[in-house]
């Protein structure tokens, strides 16, 4: 089912950057929900899953699964290694990494440089270089 | 050039050059149809101004204005409509005049509002399509030039409501306003 911070309550984000993305898409009135669905990624000989993926967001009505990484450019390998694989094993889904830099342009668009701020600020991090709940 | 522009992406001449031709394009398909140009305040105001003069067709012009997220998030937490459009668009070909479309969201909201008021039909006409981190399904019927992930201002386009009146299409620095430069 579709959440909105306004209705029902809301999923607890793992990130605040992941909370604004959310109070973003309510403004315009996009359907969103959070981490609806997980992949399995890897396996172990006993076929046991080992690794999987759980985008953050999925959004119905253009069928569009979107993670949010606020790790560093330089950081993201491991995401996007697992983003590979997603696309591999699963080529029907359609998955978008949104990365520190589309997020950091995101809140420079919408005059939001002061939450860039309080975010970098409360994790004693430079802007988006911190990453809770990276999966 | 500017001192905030990092480079000029689109010249006034290029600009000048694909915009009648779109507006050429456009009084063709639209020849007999009398339709309605509907453009969004403030950034598309120079875009559809140099457009509809590249129509020879007869039209009539519509704007509305929507609220934006930065601006109205301690408000109703979503879009307001700031001004309406001022006639009745039912049975009327539209022609939505976007500046650029980069998420798609604003026009994505729009979109469904026209819709809901049962034009004959709604086409999008943009001067910038900025893919990368498109976020609504957008077709666009009419598009000037794909630019890349790059903040453009100018021609309209403004940052903190500057840089509207540029000739040009710029790539404004980052130290402007306040990113850091992209990693290598």
């Amino acid at each position: 089912m579709a959440a909105t911070l306004r209705s029902g309550s809301p999923p607890r984000f793992a990130h605040q950057s992941e909370a604004e993305l959310a109070r973003i898409l309510d403004f315009y009135n996009v359907e969103w929900r959070y981490e609806p669905d997980t992949f399995p990624i890897s396996w172990n000989a006993a076929g046991a899953v080992v690794e999987s993926f759980s985008p953050d967001f999925y959004l119905p009505e253009v069928d569009l699964y979107l993670e949010l990484t606020t790790l560093k450019q330089s950081l993201v390998r491991r995401k996007n290694r697992k983003l590979r694989w997603l696309r591999q094993l699963y080529p029907e889904v359609r998955v978008k990494l949104f990365y520190a830099r589309d997020f950091r342009a995101l809140m420079v668009k919408y005059g939001r440089l002061d939450f860039l701020a309080d975010v970098a600020a409360m994790n004693g991090n430079g802007p988006l270089n911190d990453d809770g709940g990276e999966d | 050039m500017h001192d905030d522009i990092e480079e000029i992406l689109l010249s006034q001449e290029q600009i000048q050059q694909r915009v009648s031709e779109l507006g050429q394009q456009l009084a063709a398909d639209y020849v007999g149809r009398f339709p309605v140009l509907v453009s969004v305040l403030k950034g598309s105001i120079v875009f559809l101004a140099d457009l509809v003069r590249s129509m020879p067709v007869p039209l009539s012009v519509d704007l509305m204005e929507l609220s934006s997220y930065g601006a109205s998030t301690e408000s109703s937490g979503q879009v307001r409509i700031l001004k309406d459009l001022s006639g009745p668009i039912t049975g009327r070909d539209v022609i939505v005049v976007e500046d650029i479309i980069d998420t798609g969201l604003t026009l994505n909201y729009l979109l469904k509002y026209l819709r809901d008021r049962n034009p004959a039909s709604v086409t999008i006409c943009c001067l910038l399509d900025k893919p990368a981190r498109r976020l609504a399904e957008i077709q666009i019927d009419y598009r000037g030039f794909t630019i890349p992930d790059r903040f453009v201002i100018g021609y309209g386009l403004d940052y903190d409501e500057r840089y509207r009146n540029l000739p040009y299409i710029g790539v404004l620095r980052p130290s402007v306003y306040g990113a850091e430069p992209p990693e290598g």
